[in-house]
């Protein structure tokens, strides 16, 4: 049962690591807006499409 | 326990940070949200931390208490409040300070400075919940170990480990996320108001205290997993019912976040220069592009556009405007791009009219939420007793028991279920109202809506276009058509009487008349090519009959409501009006019978016009001829024999009509929004929103009455319960934050889509 006493302080860094990586993405802004980052790609203004595409805009 | 604002208390830095470098900004842009009539000025401001019943209290009194504020009214569910203040005898500082003094925020409605200090709380509260819950299933693994092991014989070094181990991860959670509860409780002991907040940190600490004392004891139950855990439920439930909220709101800031920042103008030389939207004023040339939103009512100044105003009318059909005509600020440019000409600037919009009869809606509370509010805040002083008196109990009857059952009726109460109830179901309701069209400036008005029995329309403008259309009647024999409208428009010309535009319109070819004299209510006489013509009633035509009683026109004698037109010959034509239903008319008056309403119209019209409006929409009670006093009076007679009025009119001539009714709706347009005095304003031409409204009015009262319903039962069965020991502590915290959720979650349905309900 010894084991018990490494596991528990291992298990906890986990923990603790786990708070971490949230807390950065938290502070990050990645949980500010679910909304409009979805909706971004549909949005025409957003940037030129890619050359080849306008290429082929232009031949059709 | 109030699930109301889990930004209570944003952390220290924040708030020392915010309130520091933002507080002259604050005042500054609170006062822009201002509006002055009369001498009074109207501020609406958020304030931040609102939960609860006590809380809008504590700030109503503070504020009430200061020279010079005529009125405060907050709203808890909207965490918003409305200001009347004499500028002259106090500062808008002083109220925000007297409300930051009661410990909370006072924050302006939109900008930058609310949207930053909203974003920091969000992410606060995201962090608090995931350290809640990521501590918790570790505490549930350490405690479980324990429990399981029971009385089989854990070794004892190892359950000592465990219970420390528990402690070490139960200490930051209830210090960093269950933070919010303590600083409420806080605020509240410190006001001597007890609120939401003081039960649930009662019972967090006890349990806290109680596992740390039997963990060094070496002996006794440890509740570091009920720690987490009621901490972990009940700010998740915080967020998702503030989520929840803040999408019932979203109406008014849909309408205003609609305004782009910048607007291209164009300068005199003809070069487009991108100007921030406050900058724009009366006069100023704008280019709108294709799916762009039209900043500031406008006319338009190049060829015809196509454009979608369904964002302040309702209306989802796209709507075509020529050369010269209105837009309005707030609809979407649907087709080409277009110029037009700014007819203000924004903030004498429509738009901003709107926004503005919102959020004053939005601020103010309505009567039966006060009784409710004062109902549950003796309720948490129930509460602490009947937890007080169940742990005493089983402290003599089974002292194990004595902890878990005081914990479970600390937490398991749930007062803030019956505090939401009503309002949020009203902001749900009026949030879709908004949508089809329909502002709501009085929150009170919705409630009175739903008892409706009466629906009084008056008949110009509201069921009718309020433009009439002359047709050709009849006309003596070989006289050409044309001729006569000719003639009648020349008479016509220099009326602005709606008829005569009526006549006006006709005139391809205009014809000079002189001495022209109007004859109120009786028609207009001129002389034309030397003879004298008369336009008007029949009698009045007649009268210019050389030999009375002669008539040479060969007409019959009898136009109806027709107008007649005639010479010294007599009748040479007469005309008929009529004046066309508005689109809708018929099924929404269909719809509403179909209700259990009944309609009834109230004109100043003609009888024989009223009667025949009424024929074609069947409505069976319809009276003309009335007066405004005539109206007054009879609306007044309906309300005394106890039937309740629905009053439609178009909301500027008609004040003291609509005041009697027990709920008006003007039919309101450009910038008549801001003046009509009514409880309900129709932004679009349809009377179908107003049956829909009325079913919405049914619907929320419904929804109160089920909200209502379920926190009382909830209550009084799960405290009871509770107080047995039959609910575990942990239990408790997801039966409290499932009530609170399930209150708003109930309330949300109203603000569906319309349509989807149907």
């Amino acid at each position: 049962m010894n084991i018990v006493f490494l596991l528990i302080p291992l298990g906890m860094g986990l923990l603790a690591a786990a708070v971490v990586a949230l807390f950065w993405a938290v502070n990050s802004g990645q949980y500010d807006d679910l909304e409009d980052a979805g909706r971004a790609v549909l949005d025409p203004e957003d940037g030129q499409p890619p050359s080849e595409l306008r290429v082929e805009r232009k031949q059709g | 326990m109030c699930l109301g604002r889990w930004t209570a208390a944003a952390s220290a830095r924040v708030e020392d940070s915010f309130m520091e470098h933002a507080a002259a900004a604050t005042v500054s842009s609170v006062a822009r949200a201002s509006w002055s009539a009369h001498g009074v000025s109207h501020t609406v401001f958020t304030i931040d931390g609102m939960r609860c019943a006590a809380c809008s209290r504590a700030v109503t009194k503070a504020v009430s208490a200061l020279a010079g504020v005529e009125r405060i009214s907050v709203n808890v569910a909207t965490a918003r409040a409305a200001v009347d203040w004499d500028p002259h005898e106090v500062a808008l500082k002083k109220i925000l300070d007297a409300v930051t003094e009661t410990g909370f925020k006072p924050l302006p409605l939109a900008g930058e400075a609310a949207v930053s200090v909203q974003r920091a709380e969000h992410r606060l509260a995201l962090k608090r919940i995931g350290l809640a819950g990521l501590g918790m299933m570790q505490t549930m693994m350490f405690v479980y170990c324990i429990f399981a092991a029971g009385g089989h014989g854990i070794d004892p070094g190892i359950a000592q480990y465990l219970k420390l181990a528990g402690l070490l991860i139960a200490t930051p959670v209830l210090v960093y996320s269950g933070a919010p509860f303590f600083s409420g409780a806080l605020r509240d002991l410190r006001r001597r108001a007890p609120g939401m907040d003081v039960p649930v940190a009662l019972a967090l600490l006890i349990a806290y205290a109680a596992s740390v004392v039997n963990t060094f004891r070496g002996a006794g139950e440890i509740y570091f997993d009920s720690v987490t855990m009621f901490i972990f439920f009940l700010l998740a439930g915080r967020f998702v019912e503030m989520s929840v909220r803040q999408r019932n709101l979203s109406a008014t800031e849909a309408l205003a976040r609609s305004l782009p920042a910048t607007v291209a103008r164009i300068a005199k030389d003809g070069s487009t220069k991108r100007v921030d939207l406050g900058s724009i004023e009366k006069g100023d040339l704008l280019s709108i592009a294709k799916g762009a939103v039209i900043p500031v009512d406008a006319l338009l100044a190049s060829g015809e556009a196509v454009v979608d105003e369904s964002l302040l009318t309702g209306e989802s059909v796209s709507v075509t405007k020529q050369l010269d005509q209105q837009l309005l600020g707030g609809s979407i440019n649907a087709g080409h791009p277009i110029r037009v000409i700014a007819m203000g600037c924004a903030s004498q919009s429509m738009l901003a009219s709107i926004v503005g009869l919102l959020e004053r809606t939005q601020a103010e509370r309505p009567s039966i939420v006060r009784t409710v509010d004062g109902v549950a805040s003796w309720f948490v002083l129930l509460t602490l007793t009947l937890a007080t008196a169940a742990g005493v109990f089983w402290f003599f009857a089974e002292p194990a028991r004595a902890l878990p059952a005081a914990l479970a009726v600390l937490v398991v109460t749930c007062p803030c279920a019956l505090s939401l109830a009503t309002p949020a179901a009203m902001a749900a309701a009026t949030a879709r109202l908004a949508r089809l069209g329909l502002l709501v400036t009085r929150p009170d008005a919705l409630e009175r809506l739903a008892r409706v029995d009466v629906v009084v329309v008056d008949k110009t403008g509201t069921v009718t276009r309020g433009m009439p259309v002359v047709e050709l009647q009849d006309i003596r024999q070989g006289y050409p058509g044309p001729l006569a409208f000719q003639i009648a428009a020349a008479l016509e010309s220099a009326s602005d009487h709606p008829i005569a535009l009526a006549f006006r319109k006709h005139a391809s070819r205009a014809r000079e008349a002189s001495a022209l004299k109007e004859f109120a209510g009786r028609g207009v006489e001129g002389c034309i090519d030397g003879a004298l013509w008369r336009l008007g009633t029949c009698h009045f035509v007649k009268e210019l009959l050389q030999a009375p009683g002669v008539d040479l026109s060969g007409l019959s004698n009898d136009p109806g409501t027709g107008i007649a037109l005639g010479n010294s010959e007599g009748i040479v034509a007469t005309f008929a009006l009529t004046d066309g239903l508005r689109p809708g008319a018929l099924r929404a008056v269909e719809q509403l019978r179909g209700m259990g309403l009944k309609v009834a119209i109230a004109s100043g019209d003609q009888q024989e016009v009223v009667d025949e409006v009424a024929r074609q929409l069947g409505v069976q009670e319809a009276v003309g001829r009335l007066t405004p006093q005539a109206k007054l009076s009879l609306v007044q007679q309906c309300e005394s024999a106890g039937t309740r009025v629905l009053m439609v009119g178009d909301g500027i001539n008609d004040g003291p009509v609509l005041a009697a009714a027990s709920v008006s709706c003007a039919m309101a347009q450009g910038s008549a929004v801001a003046q009509a005095a009514a409880d309900l304003l129709l932004l679009n031409d349809s009377l179908g929103t107003l049956a829909e409204a009325i079913y919405t009015a049914r619907q929320m009262r419904a929804v109160i009455r089920q909200n209502l319903a379920w926190a009382l039962v909830y209550n009084l069965g799960a405290v009871p319960l509770a107080a047995l020991g039959w609910i575990a502590p942990w239990v408790a915290a997801i039966g409290m934050s499932t009530s609170s959720l399930l209150v708003v979650l109930n309330a949300a349905r109203l603000a569906r889509p319309p349509g989807a309900s149907q």
